[in-house]
């Protein structure tokens, strides 16, 4: 059983479906013991990381993430919050991974909004079966500055930031997977199995 | 970013100096104009020349040799040194030199500035800023008539300065990083901000880039080949593989999409979600569906169908029709849309899209923008473009860029169902106007319309919709007719 953490930021049903989809069972989870009794945890989320992390702060959730040992991905805001601290409302965040979520900048159009490449820096069980280079859905605003050691996969625009990141048993993307076709569903398909 | 040799030229030759002081130089090469020519086969795209005898003298006196490099190569140059009234700026800008640099003095005769960017344009006339300690350095300025980087930045607004170079003269030639801090004010100021003053790593061009920086301007890293220019050129370049978007619209009335199609093995055209998928499975980057009569029973009817098209579907999708509160918005993001998108009730109601963009982020909020020719200008129509608001296109485009709308989508009225391409005039307005996607609509015929739309007007998606439904153009097919005329396209 998978638990897809609700903590009020965008809507998770596409990644339910998407779960679904591939046969996978899901619960939605609001509270901690939910979350650590699940065998993968899901971590979505759009919108504002200082909303965010306040939600999170009053359910408790902040404090048992670091806990879970069991595999766990962050997908979009949810990868922003696993960084030190957000640009977005000066937040701090969870700190797993290292690394501040920065705004992009003016050169390139903000929001980074539609199909753009990921390619693949460093072996991943995330992205086994997936081709280098492929499209994958982005919406967002803010990316992840994090080191090298922890980026698994990049994606240029206007510069290379990090799409994938990986420590231990946490992963992370900054693209949709349940809103990216195909290509989507193998890598949350990957996801499942390791769960 | 683009990355910007310097050459600066005293007696003649090529020097360095360290830290702005002319005691302190260093010979390069004799022959300014080799050393150009040997740039530009190495790929750069702009010279900084910089004349030191004529920043000294407060008046240009390399003036030939610069001349002469200008007719060396066929890039452009950027030249700076003594420059203070207008006779000598015209005497370069007619003369086959591209752009020129004024440095602070500017702040003197601000009126001068005025007038030469009003004469020549903002693109050409360059401001640079030389700080020391904190302080704008203003070189033939007394002493203590000194002023501060956001009086500066006031000044050079009310000008209608563009571009700035921002330099901190401590930080010259030492090889040990650029003031990012500075840049940094610059930038977000609104200004395209050349770096310039101790760039000597990859790192620091990486940084800049980062940053936002247009330009950074290196010398001495290159010159003592601290840094190889093809290299680092090749790592500030703008690399940028988003793909172009392909979108189907689909409008909705009752729970059907409206007109037929010409799917046959749908047994039923009607059905939003059957088509959906179909077109997803066809290569679609994304859908719109359009519920197109707004009542509260369509609006719900319309939050049900977004449950079942989410549950089909594995790209992403956009939802409007009559969307006019943060509830409607919730429903439908809650539902599994990905977007909504808002007409009527932005021009009516601004403060809707600050609150939803604050709310549900930017990236899901789309504006349509349904404009129409009017004299000179486009103006903003409302309820299906049955009314006129007198509210100007593209300051309306702004203004939603400024509440926080995450993306437009723009219509055109005069070319909406003609068949005769999109209203490229209108799109590289808006387009150029704000730094947000923008979605193309209305008038698409053939495919090389859809081409023109990507390689004329900087949109980032386009938009068609009977001409998908009817079968005259085939979704892979446009696909793979843009990406082999290499449009980034998602295959």
């Amino acid at each position: 059983m998978i638990a897809i953490i609700d903590y009020k930021a965008g809507n998770i049903a596409s990644v339910i479906n998407a779960l679904e989809s591939l046969g996978q069972l899901c619960v939605i989870a609001s509270k901690p013991e939910e979350i650590l009794s699940a065998d993968g945890v899901i971590f979505p989320g759009q919108g504002r990381a200082g909303a965010a992390m306040l939600e999170l702060r009053k359910t408790g959730i902040d404090n048992i993430i670091s806990q879970i040992t069991k595999p766990f991905l962050g997908i979009c805001l949810g990868m922003q919050l696993l960084g030190g601290t957000s640009e977005e409302d000066e937040t701090k965040c969870l700190e797993i991974f290292q690394g501040v979520c920065r705004r992009f900048p003016p050169t390139v159009k903000t929001p980074h909004l539609g199909w753009n490449k990921v390619e693949l820096t460093q072996k991943s069980p995330l992205t086994a079966n997936i081709q280098d280079g492929s499209y994958f859905y982005f919406a967002h605003s803010y990316y992840v500055d994090g080191p090298e050691v922890q980026i698994m996969g990049k994606t240029s625009y206007g510069f290379d930031f990090s799409s994938i990141m990986q420590k231990d048993n946490f992963f992370a993307v900054q693209f949709h997977p349940e809103k990216s076709g195909k290509q989507g569903l193998r890598l949350l398909n990957n996801f499942c199995e390791l769960c | 970013m683009l990355v910007i040799p310097a050459i600066d030229i005293m007696d003649g030759k090529c020097v360095r100096l360290v830290q702005g002081k002319f005691s302190d130089s260093k010979v390069y090469s004799s022959d300014p104009v080799e050393v150009a020519k040997k740039f530009e086969k190495e790929g750069a795209v702009l010279l900084h020349v910089v004349d030191l005898d004529g920043a000294r003298l407060g008046s240009p006196t390399n003036e030939e040799i610069i001349f002469a490099i200008a007719k060396a190569i066929s890039i452009p140059l950027q030249i700076g040194g003594g420059l203070r009234t207008y006779e000598q700026a015209e005497k370069y800008l007619g003369n086959g030199i591209k752009k020129i640099i004024f440095s602070t003095v500017a702040v003197e005769n601000p009126d001068l500035l005025s007038r030469l960017l009003k004469d020549f344009g903002s693109e050409r006339i360059l401001v640079s800023v030389d700080v020391k300690d904190g302080k704008v350095a203003t070189r033939g300025w007394l002493e203590n008539n000194t002023c501060t980087v956001p009086e500066l930045i006031d000044l050079f607004k009310n000008a209608g300065v563009a571009k700035t170079i921002v330099t901190d003269i401590s930080k010259d030639g030492l090889l040990k990083g650029p003031n990012f801090e500075l840049a940094k004010q610059f930038i977000s100021a609104g200004f395209r901000t050349i770096a310039a003053g101790g760039v000597s790593s990859f790192e620091n061009l990486k940084q800049l880039n980062k940053l936002g920086c247009f330009g950074a301007i290196t010398g001495k890293a290159i010159y003592e080949g601290k840094i190889d220019f093809r290299t680092a050129q090749q790592m500030a370049a703008y690399k940028n593989n988003l793909a172009k978007r392909i979108i189907p619209c689909l409008d909705v009335k009752n729970g059907r999409v409206v007109k037929g199609t010409h799917f046959k093995e749908l047994r039923d055209a009607g059905n939003p979600v059957g088509l959906g998928k179909r077109y997803s499975e066809l290569g679609a980057d994304e859908l719109v569906f359009l519920g197109i009569t707004a009542t509260l029973e369509n609006r719900k009817m319309l939050v049900c169908l977004v449950s079942k098209i989410a549950k089909e579907i594995t790209i992403p999708f956009t939802v409007g029709g009559g969307v006019s509160t943060i509830e409607d918005i919730k429903n439908l993001l809650n539902a599994g849309a990905d977007k909504v998108s808002i007409g009527s009730a932005a021009v009516k109601s601004p403060d809707l899209i600050k609150n939803a963009a604050e709310y549900f982020g930017s990236q899901c909020i789309v504006i349509s923008v349904d404009a129409k020719k009017k004299g000179r200008d486009w103006k903003i129509y409302i309820k299906g473009g049955t009314e006129d608001t007198d509210i100007d296109a593209i300051e309306f485009s702004k203004q939603m860029e400024k509440l926080g709308a995450g993306e437009l989508l723009v219509n055109s009225l005069d070319r909406d169902g003609t068949k005769k391409g999109f209203d490229l005039e209108l799109l590289k307005s808006i387009a150029g106007s704000v730094n947000i996607p923008v979605i193309a609509s209305s008038g698409a015929g053939s495919m090389q319309d859809f081409l023109e739309v990507f390689q004329k007007t900087g949109v980032d998606a386009a938009l068609g919709a009977s001409i998908f439904h009817y079968g005259e153009i085939h979704i892979s097919e446009l696909k793979r007719f843009l990406s082999n005329n290499n449009l980034p396209i998602r295959l």
